[in-house]
């Protein structure tokens, strides 16, 4: 579902369609605190909750990564900041 | 009776007015209201720009596109690392990302990438 937009320049990428082309790809988010994600994404919704699969969530601290594995997740997006289409993650 | 956080029973305006009638005066004022940016950021297409995100992050880019609630599009997006004992610090590193979207919700200030320069501390007593 594609949320509605105002004036269109036709040069332009507009954001949602930038997600929607990644749906099926591998994608890194970045949320506002120190949470990193990378998956496939599977499908989003106009608030951009995100349903992600085979997910690497990384933690950041001064400690260092820490590492978890999920196989499939709705991401709640209101603490998305950044996604990076394509992205394979903070050790890149 | 019927005082609260919103009246009218009407959920879906933003904000309702206090005491406000459905329909009528209630409709006029909302149509007046029509949420507009403050910033036009048009004028800031296809060139860099600094991000600063809520919860601290930051980034520049080239603005390759952005809808109306405020999520954009940048291209050769650097994003600025920060130390990771102190998060308010930006340790001076970058890491180039790439074509990133940064979710409007997210976007705390816009400027653009050349206009952003440290200064001495204003708030410390100079003796």
């Amino acid at each position: 579902a594609m949320a509605s937009s105002g004036p269109q320049n036709p040069s332009q990428i507009m954001p949602l369609e930038l997600v929607d082309k990644c749906i099926g790809s591998k994608i890194h988010i970045k949320m506002k605190g120190d949470k990193e994600l990378v998956g496939t994404l599977l499908g989003f919704d106009p608030y951009v909750n995100m349903v992600l699969e085979d997910v690497v969530v990384y933690e950041i601290s001064s400690q260092g990564k820490k590492v978890t594995r999920l196989e499939q997740i709705l991401l709640n997006g209101n603490n998305i900041a950044l996604m990076i289409p394509g992205g394979e993650g903070p050790d890149n | 009776p019927g005082d609260g956080p919103n009246p009218g029973g009407g959920g879906a305006k933003p904000g309702g007015k206090p005491g406000g009638k459905p329909g009528g005066k209630g409709d006029a004022q909302s149509e007046k209201k029509h949420k507009e940016t403050i910033i036009d950021l048009s004028k800031h297409m296809d060139k860099p720009i600094r991000v600063k995100f809520a919860g601290g992050r930051e980034c520049s880019g080239i603005l390759k596109g952005y809808d109306p609630l405020l999520n954009l599009v940048l291209d050769a997006t650097t994003e600025y690392l920060r130390d990771p004992e102190d998060s308010s610090k930006l340790t001076g590193e970058t890491r180039q990302i790439g074509l990133t979207l940064c979710r409007g919700p997210a976007v705390m200030l816009i400027c653009p990438a050349d206009t952003l320069e440290p200064i001495a501390n204003p708030f410390v007593p100079q003796d």
